[in-house]
């Protein structure tokens, strides 16, 4: 028993602990705090310019690119004689898509207005004449409002004259979406990269229960820690176990990446490094706590080594195990969704190469296939684990 | 029996299921149809484009053979509908196991040969790995410079020397063609400590001249007793394809020399380390603050317990619960994907996205402890006419307290962990400057980098251990 | 006989467990060990298969030093020699059968063993070995789906597997209740006096001891502080063993 302390002893030390956490804060501030490379005033986060950013983003992350229809090119074409008389004036449509030109007919390098109606909208479409000989002369690029309209001025020019009767017209050509509502090809491609990524968790996970299992019998003090060289064993394992298990499996992927080139195998190694640290550790203390009754009543029958831990040890792990070896396979599906960002394959390969070209749509998709496999991995690992403990 | 065997045969685990065993008949099911599926997703070929990667075994019509497995599984299950008691499942375990392994095998493009084919790579990073560039001894650098023109010009040229800190450098010629062998004499050196040979290039580019008889290494003359160097050099061939060479070029011979200072010192790098280190243990603490904070009170939000009374609550609760969920099965890099592009690269994106993820598995756990607590506290509050925040404050709260703190350590590991490669994505921390080098194959700054975080990781592991004692 | 001169046994951590421990047990005798917890009895009980190193002295068995016995004779020793716990230290998830099986480890080669193959004697001997303690019947069950009287017994079963001349047997009751102790205690003297094993036995109940000892010996603090016939232990003594608070419990059939 020590005597107790006096008390501006106990009120120095808690003004002193106070002092340390405070300044903690300060300097976690200031070095948390900080965005493209300046510090950042928290009030910045207030500023419209960064929800205008962020929301469209968001707004594309949340719609995933799931279906679409099959795209076919439909040309929207109108003769406009050059010069005027030269061949029939075209007569634009009173409904549906249409090109209307301020005047029916031009003369060279007469400059008119032409308006688009019912067209797709906020789009952007090329104007053009198609020229007599069936080539076309390209012309300006314009987008239509939210309506689907557009107006532009066009110049007729000599090159567009009609030529044996055949007058030059002015089109657009149009994407219409025909047919059936299908899967798209994100959708393909993401449940490629979903079953990619369950597979290298599946092999990382067998892979490190083959090497976790007879390594964490050496890790484990009631098996291993007996004399000198059992416990050097035991302490050597934990300790590479507990180095292994400092990093994640994201960095130990780029070295692989290097060694065996990017693809699924070097996130599949990784994977299995930081589950063997893992798994080995979690199985040791699995093994460390069993009820040594049996060891002690199988050794007194006068059964060696081997044949107490296959007798009197594993039954008693198996469940314990199994729990953890489904536990680690449903961990892993979701590092795997990451470990494809450096070291490629899987979805988060996807995903890396949707970010990269700012193609958000898909990867929402991306990122929803994995909220959803990372859910379903997480149901069907608790129910199994439920069932069989 | 026969009953049972035959509701089996028209849907697996159907009859299993008729008789009681739920589970059985639901797995099977689930066997079947996921093998089912996965033999389609095989058979349909490919779409390739730029941003893919093709999967070896997509589109091979051979594994179509495959479906022999969920059909003898099929067979099993219905011999399996009408034994209970003798039927064990090692049968249908192992054939699944096998196909799954197999085609993984494929999908996962395991190739262990490649291991050892490609161990020389190994070997190349292994060396610098074990020198970590992370402090290097004190020196002062030198360097004083002639510069000539290659080749000579038709009229006679003018030979410059810059020089800095005494060193003085003269050529025996002002101008040389490639192959000559010219004189250097270099003075105000100090005695007795290496010299290198440093050409540069018309366009800039440094290279140290090589040994005469022993290419692969670099040359390294001794200055005499006096700080005086005589010595030959042959003219290298420094011109740079697609220029004319026969075209006068101002190149430049640099005479560099290294003195040492005593002592030791922090390498560029090893200053880079300490800052990433800076930053991810300070975006790990202050995500795992304000990660803690805001779980709280979604916790609460998330008990079901405390949130069944109505209608309303019980839809808050459900609402709250899968925002948790959904963005709890979401990685924390992933996260900080998108808040790199709306705020920026550094430490701030990374420290958001952790947050935002500890809230949610926090919010979780937390919550889950809420649901256990004993309601006889909340009741007797409750009993006494106490609003839903005095329960809260005086029936809930008080019993949670250890369980959260608890959890929150917990969490404060795993935050270190994630904040050394939030980086990685442009979050600050050391995985920033680490994704970088092994960019650059700068494997010693690497191998610096990976002591760094063991050493983080392990200290912050310790701390926490000792807090957990302390608070135990 | 089993000799036991002079055994002593200090714990890493100091607590002398033994101190001079010496008595003989003749061969088909049923002795039993009485004594406080913490007086010794179930050290004294592991120093003879060695479960528990002693630190010093001496242990004969059949003319044997057990000892001073290292490696593949250790086991030999052993697999001759059962042993039943008071926590029967069955395999809970393995089956009786495995359990009982498990009591020829000591006979069977090791890759055999550990793949499952049991040859068709082993099997025999383990059913025979079940119908002998009236559990035949459960040999496929899962141990611990087995209440507690029949996994001892199961325990028993798996002791007889190694055809034992000795039986130790450490507080094989104390976690039964009065009736199924004495039917456990009536399955030792049976085989004691059918079979001529000699069991070493430790007890707590003064009933039980002078319904089944042939000879008692008390332990004290690690010391023997009575050797002798269970009629000589009456009130007087039984409060010199178990100390000046102690009550006789009577664990009768009446209990």
């Amino acid at each position: 028993m020590s005597t107790p302390k006096p008390d501006r002893w106990r009120a120095l030390r808690l003004t002193l602990i106070t002092l340390f956490v405070a300044l903690a804060y300060v300097f976690a501030y200031r070095g948390s705090f900080i965005a493209s490379g300046s510090p950042l005033d928290p009030r910045d986060l207030l500023s419209p310019d960064l929800w205008a950013k962020g929301g469209p983003l968001l707004g594309d992350f949340l719609t995933p690119d799931l279906a679409a229809r099959d795209i076919e090119p439909v040309t929207l074409q109108l003769p406009v004689p050059v010069p005027c008389g030269s061949a029939e004036n075209g007569a634009p449509a009173a409904s549906g898509p249409r090109l209307v030109p301020s005047v029916p007919c031009a003369e060279p390098r007469d400059k008119f207005t032409v308006e688009g109606f019912e067209l797709q909208p906020n789009t952007e479409l090329q104007l053009r004449w198609r020229l007599p000989s069936g080539q076309y002369f390209p012309g300006q690029f314009i987008t239509t409002d939210a309506d689907g309209y557009f107006s532009a001025e066009f110049e007729a020019r000599p090159i567009v004259a009609t030529k044996d009767g055949v007058p030059g017209q002015i089109e657009v050509e149009l994407q219409v979406e025909v047919g059936e509502l299908k899967p798209s090809q994100a959708f393909f491609d993401v449940l490629d990269g979903v079953i990619v990524t369950i597979f290298m968790a599946l092999m990382a996970t067998a892979a490190a229960v083959v090497v976790a299992a007879p390594f964490s019998f050496l890790a484990a003090q009631n098996v291993t820690r007996r004399g000198p060289v059992g416990t050097a064993v035991y302490y050597t394992v934990r300790t590479i176990f507990n180095i292994l298990r400092s990093f994640e499996a994201i960095v130990i992927a780029t070295l692989f990446a290097f060694w065996v080139d990017f693809g699924p195998f070097a996130g599949v190694l990784a994977l299995t490094v930081v589950t063997v640290a893992s798994l080995g550790k979690l199985f040791s203390e699995a093994i460390e706590g069993i009820d040594p009754g049996p060891v002690e009543a199988l050794t007194a029958t006068g059964a060696n080594r081997l044949q107490v831990v296959w007798f009197a040890i594993v039954p008693q792990i198996v469940p314990n195990f199994v729990s953890f070896i489904i536990y680690h396979w449903d961990i892993n599906v979701r590092i795997s969704t990451i470990i494809g960002y450096v070291g490629g394959g899987g979805i988060g390969y996807y995903l890396a190469q949707m970010i990269n070209t700012g193609q958000d749509n898909k990867a929402g998709t991306a990122i929803w296939a994995i909220v959803l496999v990372v859910w379903a991995m997480d149901f069907i690992s608790a129910e199994v684990r439920k069932r069989y403990t | 029996m026969a009953r049972l065997s035959l509701a089996s045969l028209l849907l697996p685990g159907l009859g299993q299921y008729l008789d009681g065993r739920r589970a059985r008949g639901l797995g099977i099911l689930g066997v079947i149809l996921a093998m089912l599926g996965l033999i389609w997703w095989s058979l349909i070929p490919q779409h390739l484009s730029l941003e893919s990667r093709p999967i070896p075994l997509k589109g091979d019509p051979a594994n179509l053979a495959w479906l022999v497995v969920p059909a003898l599984i099929w067979a099993w299950n219905v011999w399996d509908a009408a034994r209970p008691e003798t039927a064990r499942g090692w049968i249908p375990v192992s054939l699944a196991s096998i196909m799954f392994f197999v085609i993984g095998w494929q999908a996962a493009e395991i190739n262990p040969p490649v291991l050892a084919s490609n161990v020389d790579r190994v070997m190349l990073i292994i060396r610098p790995m074990l020198e970590p560039d992370f402090i290097q001894a004190r020196a002062e650098e030198r360097e004083g410079w002639v510069e000539l023109l290659v080749p000579c010009p038709a009229e006679a040229p003018m030979t410059t020397a810059g020089s800095d800190h005494a060193i003085g450098v003269a050529l025996d010629a002002p101008c040389g063609s490639v192959g000559d062998t010219l004189t250097v004499t270099a003075t105000g050196l100090t005695p007795d400590v290496g010299v290198e040979l440093i050409w540069q290039s018309p366009i800039g580019d440094f290279f140290p001249l090589r040994q005469a008889d022993n290419p692969t290494e670099f040359r390294v003359e001794k200055p005499d007793a006096q700080g005086n160097l005589t010595t030959t050099f042959v003219v290298p061939n420094a011109i740079p394809p697609g220029i004319d060479p026969t075209l006068p070029q101002e190149q430049r011979l640099y005479i560099r020399q290294s003195r040492p200072l005593g002592g030791w010192e922090l390498s560029t790098n090893g200053r880079f380390i300490l800052q990433g280190i800076y930053e991810t243990i300070a975006l790990a603490l202050m995500a795992t603050t304000l990660g803690t904070l805001g779980a709280f009170p979604f916790s609460f939000l998330a008990a079901r317990n405390l949130m069944s009374s109505n209608a309303f609550t019980l839809g808050v609760y459900v609402v709250v619960r899968t925002i948790l969920n959904i963005v709890r099965s979401i990685e924390s890099l992933i996260i900080a994907i998108v808040f790199v592009v709306i705020i920026g690269l550094g430490p701030f994106a990374g420290m958001m996205a952790v947050t935002v993820h500890t809230i949610a598995a926090l919010g979780k756990l937390f919550s889950e402890v809420i649901e256990g607590i004993d309601p006889g506290p909340i009741e007797a509050i409750r009993a006494t006419g106490a609003n839903w925040l005095q329960i809260i404050r005086y029936g809930v709260v008080p019993q949670v307290v250890p369980a959260f703190t608890a959890f929150t350590i917990y969490r404060w590991e795993i935050n270190v962990r994630a904040s050394t490669i939030i980086g990685v994505v442009g979050g600050g921390g050391i995985g920033f400057f680490l994704i970088q080098w092994i960019n650059l194959s700068d494997y010693r700054a690497v191998s610096a980098a990976f002591l760094a975080i063991l050493v983080v990781v392990q200290v912050m592991d310790f701390v926490s251990a000792k807090l957990r004692e302390r608070l135990a | 006989m089993l000799e036991v001169q002079n055994l002593h046994k200090v714990y890493p951590n100091g607590t002398r467990a033994l101190t001079d421990v010496s008595f003989n047990v003749e061969d088909g005798e049923f002795l039993v060990v009485i004594g406080l917890s913490g007086s010794g009895k179930s050290t004294l009980l592991r120093c003879v298969n060695r479960l528990i190193e002693p630190t010093q002295g001496k242990i004969l068995w059949d003319g044997v030093d057990v000892t001073a016995a290292t490696g593949a004779e250790l086991r030999g020793v052993r697999r001759r020699i059962g042993m039943i716990f008071q926590q029967f230290n069955l395999v809970k998830r393995s089956t009786v059968m495995t359990n009982v099986l498990a009591g020829r480890l000591g006979y069977v080669g090791t890759a055999g063993s550990l793949v499952g193959l049991w040859s068709a004697e082993d099997k025999a001997q383990a059913l025979r070995a079940l119908e002998r303690v009236g559990l035949a019947e459960k040999a496929n069950a899962r141990a611990d789906a087995l209440s507690g009287g029949q996994q001892q017994r199961v325990a028993i079963a798996r002791a007889l597997m190694q055809n034992p001349q000795l039986i130790l047997a450490d507080e094989p009751v104390a976690s039964l209740d009065p009736v199924l102790s004495h039917s456990i205690l009536q399955y030792l003297e049976q085989l004691n006096r059918e079979e001529k094993i000699t069991v070493v036995c430790s007890l707590h109940f003064l009933d039980l001891v002078h319904r089944y000892a042939t000879r008692v010996i008390a332990l004290k603090d690690g010391q023997v502080v009575f050797t002798g016939l269970p009629q000589e232990i009456d009130k007087a003594r039984f409060k010199e063993i178990y100390g000046e608070d102690a009550i006789e419990v009577k664990a009768g059939l009446s209990a």
